[in-house]
């Protein structure tokens, strides 16, 4: 309750000064900028707040596009994060036991390939190369293109993770006769999906962040939808202030969230 | 397996084993055996080769050279399953490797219950008798972050003899714990001797070698230099080295 209750405060506080900054300066700028009479402030501020945000219901651009910025990333969480484990669990059962060669090289290569082109070559490949003469939903191209790369990512965190146990782990699982599956899923993973926790938080808030650029396929996500109001109102400042706000919310509700999870792991050793 | 064989016939045989790191050679065509209710102290100076030896035994190290038969299947040979071996050789580690992440009573009730040895209700059961002998039934629920050394040892004690093993291998025991702890392990470790537990272990306890064991085993430069009864082995040593080393530290 009391962590709660702290953490509450921070974002109560983080939030109250963000709008006070974003007030004030929207409130300052079109008086530095057009040279407007300090009178004329508060009507103005309230017209430019209309226009941006409730004229044509232009919110519904930022509410639905928030929408699929989530869906992109949760879908493709969850993409990375089952593949991401695959291949980490690849590459340690090779290091480990000279297992799998095969899969190891072509693990190895993906992650070369995922982690060595930018992400949005990637997004842009898949879309007009890969799914080029298929009729496909944008939002699955984005899916697709986000899960695979993070991915690579998630796997070398994870691999990391379960090269941070101690050998006598393994050793002793085997002693007991239990085989490599076994002592992953009950004995190496669970330790180490505790210490990387914070690393794919990490993981987790760049991928939230990355998919801002599935507006280059087309796709109406936060970023676009914020890009939108711009375009229709020619003003940059209020719905792109906005869309950062937004992004800056869902980050600081993401790693309390982790945290939170943190603690509740680390409970279950003391 | 086990009942096929009577006290004093053969369990391991070692034949020809040896084992390189590299251009190190670590043990040097060691040839022996174990027979049931052996209790056999390994000692020699450190870097002897004594805990590869050991973990060679289960396979832990796989070995370069030579045969180990193990209730007479050579367990070096391809397609032997190792793991169903293994559930016959229990290993106590010298830095006891319990798992971090359950609790005792779960690190004792994992490898019978996921190996379909026990149902759930047995192993749980198996483990609350254990832990009364080792004298830990207290500490079920505790996870191993909570134990001190010796109370780790004795839970991993119990965790292999969870498996019912024809053998125990303890690799350096107690090395890692604080002296006041040393005792309680070392009279586990006689209670399993007494009661008839074929017992392979590494140590540095010569007091253990010399009373409990009925075998001392000497190694040095990763070969065997002597292999008799403790009396002789501490009391009447031929070997210049065993000399040496017994002087150095008794």
């Amino acid at each position: 309750m009391k962590k709660w209750k702290k953490f509450s405060l921070f974002f109560i506080l983080t939030a109250a000064l963000t709008g006070l900054f974003t007030t004030t300066v929207s409130a300052v700028s079109p008086f530095i900028l057009l040279g407007g009479k300090e009178g004329d402030l508060q009507p103005e501020i309230l017209q430019r707040l209309y226009d941006n945000f409730v004229k044509d219901d232009r919110w519904k651009y930022l509410v639905e596009g928030l929408g699929r910025t989530l869906l992109i990333t949760v879908v493709a969480m969850i993409i990375g994060t089952l593949i991401g484990f695959l291949l980490a669990i690849i590459r340690v059962a090779h290091d480990k036991n000279g297992s799998v060669p095969v899969l190891n090289v072509i693990a190895r290569l993906y992650i070369t390939i995922i982690r060595g082109t930018p992400v949005m070559i990637q997004l842009l490949i898949i879309y007009f190369v890969i799914f080029a003469s298929v009729d496909i939903d944008k939002m699955l191209v984005a899916i697709i293109a986000f899960g695979l790369n993070s991915a690579a990512y998630v796997s070398e965190t994870v691999r990391s993770g379960i090269m941070s146990i101690d050998n006598g782990q393994f050793e002793a699982a085997k002693s007991l006769g239990l085989g490599f599956p076994a002592a992953m899923i009950h004995i190496i993973l669970p330790q180490a999906f505790k210490n990387i926790l914070p690393a794919l938080g990490n993981e987790l808030i760049a991928l939230l962040k990355e998919t801002s650029i599935s507006g280059y396929i087309g796709l109406m996500d936060l970023t676009r939808g914020g890009d939108y109001i711009r375009s229709v109102t020619y003003e940059a400042f209020l719905p792109l202030i906005a869309v950062a706000l937004i992004y800056l919310v869902i980050v600081i509700l993401l790693s309390a969230g982790v945290s939170k999870l943190e603690k509740r792991l680390k409970k279950n050793e003391r | 397996m086990s009942d096929n064989i009577k006290n004093g016939e053969v369990l391991i045989r070692v034949e020809n084993l040896s084992k390189s790191f590299g251009d190190n050679l670590v043990l040097d065509d060691i040839s022996m055996e174990i027979k049931k209710g052996d209790v056999i102290s390994v000692i020699g100076p450190s870097g002897c080769g004594k805990s590869t030896f050991i973990r060679s035994l289960n396979l832990l190290e796989e070995p370069t050279g030579g045969s180990i038969f193990f209730e007479g299947t050579d367990i070096t040979e391809r397609g032997v399953d190792i793991r169903q071996i293994r559930e016959k050789i229990g290993m106590v580690f010298q830095q006891f490797n319990l798992f971090d992440n359950m609790t005792v009573k779960k690190n004792i009730m994992l490898a019978p219950v996921k190996l379909k040895l026990m149902t759930k209700e047995q192993a749980q059961t198996r483990a609350m008798e254990l832990l009364e002998t080792v004298g830990l039934a207290d500490k079920a629920d505790n996870y191993p972050s909570q134990l001190s050394g010796g109370q780790k040892q004795r839970v991993a004690i119990a965790r292999s003899l969870a498996m019912e093993p024809d053998v125990m291998l303890f690799d350096e025991p107690t090395s890692a714990l604080d002296p006041e702890m040393v005792g309680e392990v070392l009279n586990i470790m006689k209670d399993l001797a007494t009661k008839g537990m074929t017992m392979v272990v590494v140590t540095h306890e010569m007091g253990f070698a010399r009373e409990v064991s009925t075998r001392t085993i000497f190694i040095d430069g990763g070969k065997i230099q002597e292999d008799d009864v403790p009396e002789k082995v501490f009391t009447d040593p031929k070997n210049e080295r065993l000399r040496d080393f017994l002087k150095s530290v008794l």
